[in-house]
């Protein structure tokens, strides 16, 4: 059973994961967890010190727990960017501030880093407005390149077919023959994907509109000790090999890509043919498996059906299992996760114990500490 | 000329928009300075929202505009409720009434809700959503600072069958430095008055040391309305112009609780991730009627619901209810 810790600041709960039911623990790594939650408040999405609380609460728990996998998640840069779109020397601050407690940790952790941007962000040139459609478009705010389409008229069809911003149309049928051989729930699919040209955005139902959004990064970058890694796919392959004589951290940068990246990189594919990944849980999902995940959590889906009174792990956004064959499920030493980039990571990563800000829509809503063993 | 809508009776001209900037003077009437403008269409629950007595379970769209008449420190919706309405324009939505319920039902929801800024600054909009919404039996709900004059507060029980008012404060000085508004006795009187028409349930935001004092006050004022008004105290998230304010402390706000908790029988403290006071009583044998768990800010959903017909299954008691139980993937349109 794995259990989730919620610090409110000053008030703890613990939870069942799956179910959300209250339970009573104080085992030592209970108690371990809380102390590290109770210790680093998250200061909040867009404050400056939301990476150094990455850094502080990662090499804490180092020393408490000992592990010999860490994987983190620099974020800050990415909302800031996302949702203030600074001047791009302010970019280049918020990034080379990232990088710098990249090397903090690297320094006083003993750690051999590798670390992986997610892909460059860029200004948005225009948002693609499907709320006209006499069908349903089902955008989301996280992921601004897709949107699912569900009865579409014909009508809409060729409202869509004339519009500037959109790059193609996929059918179902199509997207699955992209992506043969990975598991896939057919139903769960959108009828149609329509894919946005770089630098325009489906606009999502909710209020704050990003101001800038990822690249089409074909490529992302790979910095560290692996050879030989070409494709997204390869990447948890070659740090598995590396963990056999080094203590790794797998580091993710967010809204990072190959334009500003501070430390020597190679690059890797980052999706398939036109698909390109944005940073979120099938990224996330592919980097910790070794296979692409576009079907886990497919863009467009209708997650809502989903989040009924009967879904499970609540605490997850709208994940609703844990799976297999992730870096830390396949581990079999010691692992754990921290970032700034919440609910999803205690999930996607499947390390020992995650600890992740708890903050939605950039509400702080305090810290989330998992354990899965 | 004076606008009737809120309490502040700001004085309209054709370029003078008053405390809400989005009612304007034209040819001798008071008009909406952007009918028909929505900044969002979203889905939610209606326990997020929070609504724990009015068709627990159903999903809602949930809309705003932009503008508020108050300028409360801690405003949680400022980018849209406190920004120049005229700036926001070129990012909000443009439905017809028809529309938008059409999008309610494609989306499978079972009502509308107002729920970002205050409705008060865009009454006529939402009068003519309500006609269209009312002709395809979706239902409307809203949250509002009623800080409303009589007329307008008429208007709101005319639109809007089950109702979230924040009563933020008593206290005139309180209101003055938190909210920006002189007192709080406008908001007393609508809250009796929209009491006596429609569903209400009431929420506080208590902010430690400030106006946690008050809050034996506000349950003696509730018990003196209705008893079985649900009060929802949240825990204050701090943001706006309170974002460096330290968190209230849960142990001492629920501490200070409890005697309200001996003549209120809904009374709900969250606002916070997995609140322990989220679930719903049975007042006569106390069984567990409702069960719900939080997510908190805007995040709280059904668990188990206990009470077929609003009706304790152990001891039969009724329990105050708006509407039935929706089950979330029950066909939208019509509860």
């Amino acid at each position: 059973m794995s259990l989730a810790i919620i610090d409110a600041r000053e008030w703890q709960n613990v939870f069942d994961l799956r179910t959300g039911l209250k339970r009573m623990d104080d085992s030592p790594t209970v108690r371990l967890v809380k102390e590290v939650l109770d210790k680093h408040p998250f200061p909040g999405d867009l404050d400056e010190r939301a990476n150094h609380w990455v850094t502080d609460t990662a090499l804490d728990v180092l020393e408490r727990y000992n592990p010999n996998f860490v994987f983190l998640t620099y974020a800050h840069q990415y909302y800031a960017m996302r949702f203030n779109q600074p001047n791009k020397a302010e970019q280049q601050r918020l990034i080379a501030e990232a990088f710098k407690e990249v090397e903090r940790f690297e320094k006083e952790s003993g750690f051999t880093p590798v670390v992986i941007g997610t892909g460059d962000m860029i200004e948005v040139k225009e948002y693609i407005d499907l709320s006209g459609l006499d069908g349903l478009a089902v955008t989301s705010h996280w992921l601004t390149r897709y949107a699912g389409l569900y009865s579409m008229t014909k009508g809409d069809l060729r409202c869509l077919k004339e519009h500037g911003g959109i790059e193609r149309l996929v059918t179902r049928e199509e997207f699955i023959e992209l992506f043969s051989g990975e598991p896939v729930i057919a139903e769960r699919l959108p009828e149609l994907l329509a894919v946005a040209k770089e630098g325009y955005c489906f606009r999502s139902t909710l209020l704050r509109r990003p101001l800038m959004i990822p690249a089409h990064n074909y490529c992302i970058p790979v910095s560290g000790p692996l050879n030989g890694v070409t494709a997204i796919t390869d990447i948890v392959g070659k740090v598995e090999e590396a963990l056999w004589n080094k203590k790794i951290a797998l580091i993710l940068m967010e809204g990072v890509g190959c334009n500003d990246f501070l430390r020597p990189y190679t690059t890797c594919s980052n999706g398939k043919e036109w698909y390109t990944y944005e940073n979120g849980e099938a990224q996330y999902l592919t980097i910790t498996t070794g296979r692409h995940q576009v079907f886990a959590y497919p863009a467009g889906t209708r997650s809502y059906l989903e989040d009924d009174e009967n879904k499970e792990y609540p605490f997850s956004g709208y994940l609703t299992s844990i799976p297999e064959g992730t870096i830390g499920d396949r581990f079999g030493g010691r692992s754990v996760a921290v970032g700034n980039r919440s609910m999803f990571m205690h999930i996607l990563t499947g390390t020992d114990i995650a600890f992740e800000c708890f903050a939605r829509n950039l509400s702080n809503q305090g810290c989330l500490g998992v354990i899965h063993r | 000329m004076k606008c009737n809508y809120c309490e502040w009776h700001c004085e309209l001209e054709n370029e003078t928009y008053g405390v809400c900037r989005m009612y304007k003077e034209d040819g001798g009437v008071i008009k909406e300075r952007f009918p028909n403008k929505w900044c969002t269409y979203s889905i939610s629950r209606a326990e997020s929202l929070p609504f724990y007595h009015a068709y627990p379970g159903s999903r809602c769209m949930t809309i705003g505009t932009a503008g508020c008449n108050m300028d409360c420190r801690y405003c949680s919706n400022a980018f849209a409720a406190k920004e120049d309405p005229l700036k926001l324009q070129s990012t909000m939505y443009e439905f017809s009434p028809e529309e938008l319920v059409k999008m309610a039902i494609k989306r499978g929801c079972h009502t509308i809700v107002f729920n970002v800024n205050e409705p008060t600054v865009s009454l006529p909009s939402l009068l003519s959503v309500s006609r269209a919404a009312k002709k395809a039996g979706v239902p409307m709900g809203c949250l509002t600072n009623a800080y409303t004059t009589e007329e307008a507060t008429e208007l709101l029980a005319d639109i809007f069958s089950f109702i979230n008012i924040s009563l933020k404060g008593l206290d005139s000085n309180f209101c003055r430095e938190y909210l920006g508004i002189p007192g709080s006795k406008p908001v007393i009187r609508n809250i009796e008055r929209l009491a006596r028409k429609v569903h209400i349930e009431v929420t506080t935001p208590v902010i430690q040391s400030v106006n946690d004092k008050e809050l034996d006050k506000i349950a003696d004022f509730l018990v003196s309305v209705n008893k079985n008004i649900p009060w929802h105290v949240f825990r204050l998230l701090p943001e706006h112009k309170m974002k460096d304010a330290i968190y209230p402390n849960i142990e001492a706000i629920n501490a200070s609780l409890e005697k309200s908790r001996r003549i209120l029988p809904y009374i709900y403290f969250h606002n916070f991730v997995g609140s322990d006071w989220v679930n719903t009583m049975c007042p006569q044998c106390s069984s567990v009627v409702i069960e719900r768990f939080s997510l908190g800010c805007g995040g709280d959903k059904l668990s188990n619901f206990y009470c077929r017909d609003n009706t304790c299954s152990v001891c039969g008691c009724i329990i105050p209810i708006h509407g039935e139980h929706v089950a979330w993937n029950s066909k939208g349109g019509a509860v």
